[in-house]
């Protein structure tokens, strides 16, 4: 006999199973405590990156030994002293520091109107086209664009040669301070598109319509519209530009020659080049800390952005 | 229940008897005392080596025959030196077994581990007695180390950017036609010393006196110089970025068997000699420290030496071992006690108390 139309449906009963299970796990009575169960990894996880803070605060107040080369028994803000006065430890800030400036300036710049694009255009396969060219370069690795860069580049790369057609002799393109600072924009591109493609979706297009039919050319749309309507848009990718291009290693060691040294490079030098992981620790607790004001600062400014997940506004 | 313990009919009784017999016929020709000599071979050892030309010449010359002759797998790990040193103080400080059973590395660095005390102590090594003095590490009680070879850190160039002939000074780094076309190591390692007697200094004054090392240091940094590690080298003198460095001429010498055209000298206010050398850390289980003991003992035999030193065009520590037909008189390959006149050799003991400070100082004018 075939079930009627009425019949209970199998999902329905697979549903109610689970239900069932969900109960007996976690009964009703510790309903309020949903929301930390689902916290707990996120928990877990800072939780463990907080232990490992506090190992490195515990090693950064030990210096080396270098008859034993054991770190020392003793606490000692030697290790901080040291980083705050050392001419090296300036220089790599502040080439750190306004390379992360440079850097989210111009992204913002350049991946402003790909954004926009990509979410105004009528074109669904220009916006396939522009979606795929963004995720493209995800799949390769910044190693391997760093690589990539050193053969366009280089002494006998493409951009040589070509100038070497118009008889110019090869130019130094690699291994300096614009050459890190080319690659870490090529690199944060794709991250700071992702961050404003959102902001400019959330922007109804009638706006810009109106704001048309009321006479303001594209100029003055753009700059009483959009630009204020994104802004959202544009701290949230500003703010993860800027902390990883901070933070970066791989483009200052691969483009710079060895003489473009980020503070990530420093940090580096430290564990492993010199043994000295108090010192090491000193410069990476110093990072965090200025990294940390930063974000703070920009926070307390702009406002969170898109990070604030809608919540806060200003 | 019957006498039978299995389907072919064997009764208790004869099966006991046959395992008597089985057991005195093994001890008749000796299998127990065999065990008892040699423990148990691992399935694999870990050796630690620098990549490209440096883990093929150790796997031909040492690793190859070493596996041949005992059985014993050997996986060369690439991790570079200095990275692997901290993973190796941490599992001994934490009581675990190492990441690997043997480190070839710097003396210097090896020279740090032994400090610490995470070296085990070789000199019970039989080979050892076949060895020159430079096997010997200085300045250590006994052999936590030994050194398996020496080498130069030449002034390596591009003849063609020599037309009138091959440089004979470091100053050659500070003609304003190689501007950003020298190459040195990141840290400046095998630099410092020359540099102090380029800029005018006395090597008798290291470490009390560098400043004129860092003087000329200073000039050099005027040049803006790339700075790298031993691959690096290689592949800039292959793309035609670099016409001269200061580099091991082991590096040099793998760009010209790429077909460029390499040479170099030991300029007159002379050249880095130093040694590295293997070293076991503490914390293997004792079978894979013995065997472990076994590969450094087989990479100071005459053979595994001379097949591994020939890929690298290096020095070794066992006398009578024939220079490539490439190196005979080369000022990279030392032999004689006249080829040492030039070289410029610091004890262990400073270099390891001093190096940090020095890198921290070369970096400071490099990066600035």
């Amino acid at each position: 006999m075939r079930a009627a139309k009425t019949a209970y449906p199998l999902t329905w009963r697979i549903m109610d199973a689970l239900e069932a299970f969900a109960a007996a796990i976690w009964p009703a009575r510790f309903e309020r405590a949903v929301p930390w169960l689902m916290l707990a990894p996120a928990l877990l996880l800072v939780g463990l990156l907080v232990l490992g803070l506090i190992q490195i605060a515990d090693t950064s107040l030990r210096t080396l030994d270098t008859s034993t080369f054991l770190m020392s028994e003793d606490y000692t803000l030697a290790n901080y002293r040291r980083a705050l006065t050392e001419s090296l430890f300036a220089t790599v800030a502040t080439r750190s520091l306004l390379g992360s400036l440079i850097v989210t300036v111009v992204t913002l710049i350049l991946a402003f109107p790909y954004a926009y694009v990509m979410v105004r255009t009528p074109s669904a396969l220009l916006r396939k086209l522009l979606l795929i060219a963004l995720f493209l370069p995800f799949f390769i690795g910044q190693v391997v664009r760093a690589y990539g860069w050193l053969i366009i580049l280089g002494n006998q790369g493409m951009v040589n040669e070509a100038l070497g057609l118009i008889g110019v002799e090869p130019l130094r393109l690699l291994y300096n301070y614009p050459a890190v600072l080319f690659g870490l924009v090529q690199y944060m591109l794709p991250f700071a598109v992702l961050m404003l493609a959102p902001a400019l979706t959330a922007i109804p297009e009638e706006l810009e319509l109106a704001a048309g039919s009321l006479g303001a050319g594209w100029v003055r749309t753009f700059r009483h519209i959009v630009l204020p309507l994104a802004r959202p848009g544009l701290i949230g990718a500003g703010i993860v530009v800027l902390t990883l291009s901070l933070t970066d290693f791989a483009m200052p060691a691969i483009l710079g020659g060895g003489s473009q040294d980020f503070i990530a490079n420093a940090i580096y030098d430290q564990f492993f080049r010199t043994s000295d992981q108090g010192l090491g620790s000193t410069l990476a607790l110093l990072l965090v800390a200025v990294g940390s004001l930063l974000v703070g600062l920009v926070f307390t400014l702009f406002g969170a952005g898109t990070l604030a997940m809608g919540r806060a506004r200003r | 229940m019957s006498g039978k313990l299995l389907t072919y009919g064997l009764s208790r009784r004869r099966l006991l008897q046959g395992a008597a017999g089985a057991a005195a016929g093994l001890s008749t020709i000796g299998f127990p005392r065999a065990f008892a000599q040699e423990p148990e071979k691992p399935s694999e050892l870990i050796v630690r080596a620098w990549g490209g030309s440096w883990v093929e010449s150790l796997k031909a010359g040492v690793s190859d025959t070493f596996t041949a002759k005992t059985g014993i797998a050997v996986r060369h790990d690439l991790t570079e030196d200095n990275e692997i040193q901290p993973k190796i103080w941490a599992a001994v400080a934490q009581g675990r077994v190492p990441p690997i059973h043997i480190n070839w590395d710097t003396t210097t660095n090896a020279t740090k581990s032994a400090l610490r005390g995470v070296t085990e102590d070789l000199s019970d090594l039989p080979n050892l007695k076949n060895t020159t003095e430079l096997a010997k590490p200085v300045g250590l009680d006994g052999y936590p180390i030994v050194n398996t070879y020496g080498y130069v850190y030449v002034l390596a160039y591009r003849p063609e950017a020599f037309p009138d002939g091959p440089p004979t000074s470091w100053k050659v780094l500070l003609e304003p036609r190689f501007k950003g076309r020298i190459a040195l190591y990141n840290d400046g390692i095998g630099f410092h010393f020359p540099a102090q007697v380029a800029g005018g200094g006395k090597l008798e004054d290291i470490p009390a006196n560098m400043q004129p090392a860092w003087d000329f240091i200073a000039k050099v940094k005027e040049q803006q110089p790339l700075l790298g590690e031993d691959p690096d080298f290689t592949t800039w003198f292959q793309k035609g970025e670099i016409d001269v460095a200061c580099t091991i001429s082991t590096n040099a010498r793998e760009a010209k068997k790429n077909g460029i055209n390499i040479a170099w000298v030991v300029p007159e206010e002379g050249a880095k000699f130093d040694t590295d050398g293997l070293w076991i850390p503490k914390g293997l289980p004792e079978n894979e420290l013995y065997w472990a003991k076994e590969y450094i003992n087989h990479a100071l035999t005459p053979e595994a030496q001379q097949v591994w030193l020939d890929g690298l065009g290096l020095p070794g520590v066992v006398p009578g071992l024939k220079p490539p037909a490439d190196l005979v008189d080369d000022p990279s390959y030392p032999t004689k006690e006249e080829d040492f006149a030039k070289l410029i050799r610091i004890s262990s003991k400073i270099q390891v108390e001093n190096e940090s400070e020095w890198f921290a100082k070369f970096k400071a004018i490099m990066q600035g």
